[in-house]
């Protein structure tokens, strides 16, 4: 027992001082009004206010979005990781390719987007050269530039957690299930995406869960017309100064974010599994 | 077909994530005095400019300062609170890892008001400190996560030969345990001093004009104005993350996704 002490106290009481108190800090804040009484006027501003509803319906539709473009892109560049490429060097340049962007920050990752999908930016040249528009389109500012600069984002952790599931399944079911007769189809959809499902439901659920909270890409590349819910709580925090307020948002999209990913992780789960 | 299509999606997909980092540093060599790319020209004046401001140098050297405090204090955390929920089974473990592993699934800019609003209330706002203690605590979970899988069991009965041969607990730690979860603590502290040197969203709510990261940095620079210096110090940024991950795959190995694991 005194050795459990020794190990856990110091980190159990840095995150009792840094995280968990602050956290509670932020829940009290949000139940109370600046004289420190208790209220639940802040989350019903938030429940009566339709801008909020608004916006939460934009960050939650492009958190989805995200996800699934992410997995339509992330599960076959994995499988062309694990399955297909056969030369060691291209496969340890594919997974620096995959992983630079992940030790790159945001800031820099979408910087690049606003100059590429800027009005003179290489892919409106490029389209326009191509013939397929006749003028710039417009990305900056809209929801698919946000989505382009996000799935870029977050694509790399769908193509880590899929292909980490891929290279676990054992090749023998795959060769049984071919030498019974299955088509390479069958095989593939009753063995082989089955085994990799959790793969890809932890990839995308982690991906939903930073696109819906992301501050810094739609930030940027929102050119200030569309609002996600970060922002609202940033704007409260960092000019408004209204912490109980700010507060109520926070746990809003904390508990909303929580919620989505639990009924997620439901609908994810094997039929008939262990449970 | 299907071949063909997974590996036009794949080339695809390989371009998408070559793209944008491609274009910040070619753009950051043009002689232009705007973004060019492809860049006209070629031409390092903008790092040297970059080199010549003081407030670029000074936020280089806060986050990587910043980092590497953030990183050190993390692993002495991490590490025995690794050993304690590996070794022994006691009563609140479940709860200590979760609590420990939750900054994960927590967005950051809620952890960063919560920070912002708590140190104010104890006299921890806009200082380095501040900074370090949130760093901290979203960073601990990967040393953890990558240093847990390390405690197996089969290296218990060698710490258990150590113990019967008459070491203490710490002889028992610096001799046998350390040694064989150093490449998880290796490779733990790297994910976690990247994290820390490009975060944004817990940064920035207890960063000032004078107490700045470089991402943060960048970030206040990039709303308003783009350049070739900007794009000159977001290349460095690159560089940084190409060399630590060629770095970690010729020691670590970083073949994440093949078959023989």
């Amino acid at each position: 027992m005194r050795t459990i002490a020794l190990l856990t106290g110091l980190p159990a009481l840095f995150f009792v001082a840094f995280f968990l108190a602050p956290m509670a800090v932020v829940a009290i804040a949000s139940l109370t009004n600046p004289a420190g009484e208790l209220t639940a006027a802040n989350y019903v501003r938030i429940l009566l206010d339709r801008y909020h509803w608004d916006v939460l319906w934009v960050t939650f539709r492009i958190g989805a979005l995200t996800t699934i473009a992410c997995v339509l892109i992330g599960y076959p560049l994995a499988w062309y990781l694990v399955r297909v490429v056969k030369w060691p060097l291209w496969r340890r340049a594919c997974v620096i390719l995959l992983i630079v962007p992940l030790f790159t920050s945001n800031i820099v990752r979408s910087f690049g987007w606003m100059v590429l999908l800027g009005r003179n930016g290489l892919i409106n040249d490029g389209l326009v050269a191509s013939g397929l528009i006749e003028r710039p389109m417009r990305f900056i500012g809209t929801e698919t530039g946000i989505l382009i600069g996000l799935v870029y984002i977050l694509l790399p952790f769908v193509v880590l957690a899929v292909g980490n599931a891929l290279a676990k399944v054992d090749p023998s079911l795959e060769q049984a299930s071919a030498d019974l007769g299955a088509t390479p189809a069958a095989t593939f959809w009753t063995i082989t995406f089955p085994l990799s499902l959790p793969g890809l439901m932890a990839g995308g659920i982690m991906v939903f869960m930073l696109a819906v909270s992301a501050y810094v890409t739609p930030a940027l590349l929102s050119g200030g017309r569309i609002t996600v819910f970060s922002m609202l709580i940033f704007q409260q925090y960092s000019s408004v100064f209204d912490f109980h307020y700010g507060g109520a948002l926070s746990i809003t999209m904390l508990v909303l974010t929580l919620i989505l990913v639990a009924l997620a992780g439901r609908i994810g789960e094997p039929k008939g599994g262990s449970r | 077909m299907i071949t063909v299509a997974i590996r036009l999606v794949s080339y695809a997909a390989l371009a998408y994530l070559v793209l944008p980092l491609a274009v910040i540093v070619g753009s950051s060599l043009t002689t232009t005095s705007f973004l060019a790319f492809p860049p006209q020209g070629v031409t390092l004046a903008w790092y040297g400019k970059m080199l010549g401001d003081p407030s670029y140098v000074a936020a280089f050297a806060t986050s990587t300062v910043l980092a590497a405090a953030a990183t050190i204090i993390a692993i002495l955390l991490a590490v025995p609170a690794a050993l304690a929920i590996a070794r022994h089974a006691f009563p609140g473990s479940r709860l200590l890892s979760a609590t420990l592993m939750s900054p994960l699934i927590l967005p950051h800019v809620v952890l960063g008001a919560a920070l912002l609003q708590y140190g104010s209330a104890i006299g921890l706002t806009r200082s380095f400190n501040a900074l370090l203690v949130g760093h901290v605590v979203i960073i601990m979970p990967f040393v953890l996560r990558a240093v847990l899988p390390q405690l197996t069991d089969d290296q218990r009965s060698l710490e258990e030969a150590s113990a019967d041969l008459g070491a203490g607990p710490l002889t028992t730690f610096f001799l046998v345990t350390l040694p064989q979860i150093r490449s998880g603590i290796a490779s733990g502290a790297i994910f976690a001093f990247i994290s820390s040197w490009i975060n944004v969203e817990l940064s920035i709510f207890n960063t000032t004009a004078e107490l700045t990261t470089i991402p943060v940095k960048l970030f206040n620079y990039v709303q308003y104005t783009i350049d070739p210096t900007i794009a000159a110090v977001s290349s460095i940024t690159i560089l940084v993350a190409a060399v630590t991950i060629i770095v970690l795959d010729l020691t670590i190995g970083l073949d994440v996704l093949s078959e023989r694991r």
